[in-house]
């Protein structure tokens, strides 16, 4: 089965600069994706290049078969969310939604009925007459929603469609895109920095860094078996133990050792934080399964709410965070206390990358 | 203190120009205004509440009064037009350039009126520049004649005269236009023609208003370059009204023929204004 959108060795240069390096990616119809890598990863130049506006240096984009290379945007069957919306300021709402349908040539009945129903999956459907300038920045947001969703686009590009919105807004709106998405049953592509924006709404994510997907999969799997220590330091918060991997022992650098397959290398093994366990106490012990355990000095303690950061150096002088759903009751952690801290080696990531 | 000892604080910055405004163009106005319902007696003003002096404009003005008109309104329009173009090519085309080429325009500011007046009679004349070379080159073997000293020399001189002054609100609000719109236009499928006629022009009418009103009223009210460059044949109003206050001393007659000029000034760019919005108007 051949995929909906099918993207092979596709790159960009700008001059001497490589903005993207031959890719391949193949994008499955009702699919929702996110392409995630922090700012000049390239993510938006290969957003641009599937929705026509850069044209690749090489390669080739094909959409359901057909090969779109070299088509331009207004002959795309793919609809694009500006960042920054691009809203026609002299227009009113539904002007804006029925721009397209206009071009289009779609008889004036089946379009102001296109533009409702476009108006009202997003919740304005008594906005049409409003001008754009009485709208707010989460309102404009779903009207460049609506303006894009009303062409029926075979694939929805979204460049970074919430980065200007505040974070209770983006919380609202991220909902939204999960109920657009599952409402339209389409293929959505977006671009993002954020990478809890990305692990919250995509079925998949690719991460890019320099040019280059680094990482494809769910986002389980990129959370939970990071491939290189750029993706584990992008994605939530990580600790590292430095080691020495060698004849399938790694003995790290604070002491602690256990048996792990693979060449000899210097690697990292990660932990995340919220993996890890703690006992203030010395009369207390870590579960038994907790099996590689070291004593550390706290340095400061943070409270979060519904989780309390412990951050602590060990002897060799490691930084580590360790997460803690206490609500801060061991509040006579106080910095300079030793603490035992450990974590279950299946849930620790070997690097070598 | 901003409000409280001397409320009409506020408006102290506008005052000077207020006060000068007044003195210098509301009062004369005014007074030119009254007097154009008196009358001359013996070179002498005679209060009075008639209406002759505004039949004798439509009656013995009526040409000239057309005449410049269409004449205004062929530099505007043309000027309009070229200016548009120039913004258009600055904002859009030129990339870095752009800035640069408008910089230059208004360094064309600085050549003062007459200066550039001279000029048109140095390129067009039967000596001039245009001649020369074209007798140098073997192209024709007289002078012609014909290039000066006609109506076309005026709008010529005319609109080169105003297009910086038409160049820059219009350049000023192409500025305006955000490039992410016209972006999403075409992706929702707008050629450039499209793209032109509903996202950018519509954005634009107020600059490109602006030009055309710079350009129209000031060829409306101009009298040297017609008489420098424009021949017998090509006399405007405002040599006419300059005549009547000059010459002839018979100021109601001349605040008359001035009234129905910034009359039919009015309703021209109010006309101009209508058809812009109509042609550029959004449908649902």
């Amino acid at each position: 089965m051949t995929a909906h959108v099918e993207l092979r060795q596709i790159s960009k240069q700008y001059g001497a600069v490589r903005a993207v390096l031959p890719t391949d990616l193949d994008i499955q119809k009702g699919e929702f994706l996110a392409i995630l890598g922090p700012s000049g990863c390239g993510k938006t130049t290969l957003l641009r290049m599937i929705g026509g506006f850069v044209m690749p240096s090489g390669g080739t984009i094909t959409l359901e078969g057909q090969d779109v290379t070299r088509l331009k945007p207004e002959a795309r069957p793919t609809n694009m969310v500006f960042q920054g919306y691009g809203l026609f300021p002299h227009m009113t709402v539904a002007q804006n939604v029925g721009y397209g349908l206009r071009l289009a040539r779609v008889p004036d009945e089946e379009r102001k009925r296109r533009v409702q129903e476009a108006l009202s999956l997003v919740h304005l459907g008594d906005f049409g007459p409003r001008s754009i300038d009485q709208m707010s920045g989460g309102q404009r947001q779903r009207v460049a929603l609506a303006r894009a969703l009303v062409m029926q686009p075979k694939v929805l590009l979204l460049d970074e469609p919430l980065a200007a919105l505040d974070l209770k807004l983006r919380k609202a709106m991220q909902e939204e895109f999960r109920r657009i998405h599952s409402a339209t049953g389409g293929t959505f592509i977006f671009v993002t920095h954020d990478q809890e924006e990305a692990m919250s709404l995509a079925n998949r994510i690719c991460v890019m860094e320099g040019g280059r997907i680094v990482q494809s999969g769910s986002p389980q799997d990129i959370y939970l078996r990071p491939q290189s220590r750029f993706i584990s330091r992008f994605i939530g918060e990580a600790n590292f133990f430095r080691g020495q991997r060698k004849d399938g022992k790694v003995t790290l650098e604070n002491g602690l050792s256990f048996a792990d397959a693979g060449k000899d290398a210097e690697i990292d093994c990660v932990v995340r934080p919220e993996n890890m366990g703690i006992r203030l106490n010395e009369s207390e012990t870590l579960p038994a399964d907790f099996d590689l355990q070291i004593v550390s000095t706290v340095e400061e303690v943070v409270f979060l709410g519904p989780y309390t950061h412990y951050k602590l150096a060990t002897q060799n002088g490691e930084r580590i965070i360790v997460e803690v759903r206490d609500q801060g009751q061991n509040r006579c952690a106080h910095p300079g206390a030793k603490a035992l801290i450990g974590w279950r080696s299946r849930d620790h990531t070997v690097l070598t990358e | 203190m901003k409000n409280g000892r001397f409320p009409y604080a506020r408006i102290l910055p506008v005052l000077p120009s207020v006060l000068v405004f007044t003195a210098f163009f509301a009062v004369p106005l005014a007074y030119f205004f009254i007097i154009s319902f008196w009358r001359v007696r013996a070179f002498q003003l005679r209060p009075d509440a008639t209406l002759a002096q505004y039949e004798a404009v439509f009656l013995d003005y009526s040409g000239p009064l057309i005449f410049t008109l269409g004449m205004a309104l062929a530099i505007g329009l043309t000027t309009t037009l070229i200016a548009f173009a120039f913004a258009f090519f600055c904002r859009f085309r030129a990339y870095r350039f752009g800035t640069a080429l408008i910089f230059v325009t208004l360094l064309a500011l600085f050549g003062g009126y007459l200066t550039k007046i001279y000029m048109w009679k140095t390129i067009l004349g039967s000596a001039g520049i245009l001649n020369s070379a074209l007798l140098a080159i073997g192209l024709i073997d007289n002078p012609i004649t014909a290039l000066l000293y006609n109506p076309v020399a005026v709008v010529i001189t005319l609109v080169h005269y105003t297009l910086p002054l038409a160049v820059l609100p219009i350049y000023g609000s192409l500025k305006g236009i955000d490039d992410i719109p016209l972006e999403a236009a075409r992706d929702l499928g707008a050629s450039r023609m499209r793209i032109f006629a509903d996202i950018i022009v519509p954005q634009c009418r107020v600059g490109i208003l602006s030009a055309f009103s710079l350009s129209f009223i000031f060829a409306a009210g101009d009298y040297v370059t017609p008489l420098m460059v424009g021949g017998p044949s090509s006399s405007m109003i405002g040599l006419f009204i300059q005549n009547q206050f000059g010459t002839r001393l018979n100021s109601p007659l001349g605040s008359a023929m001035s009234f129905v000029v910034i009359g039919c000034c009015v309703v021209i760019i109010l006309t101009v204004a209508a058809a812009l919005f109509a042609v550029t108007r959004r449908r649902d």
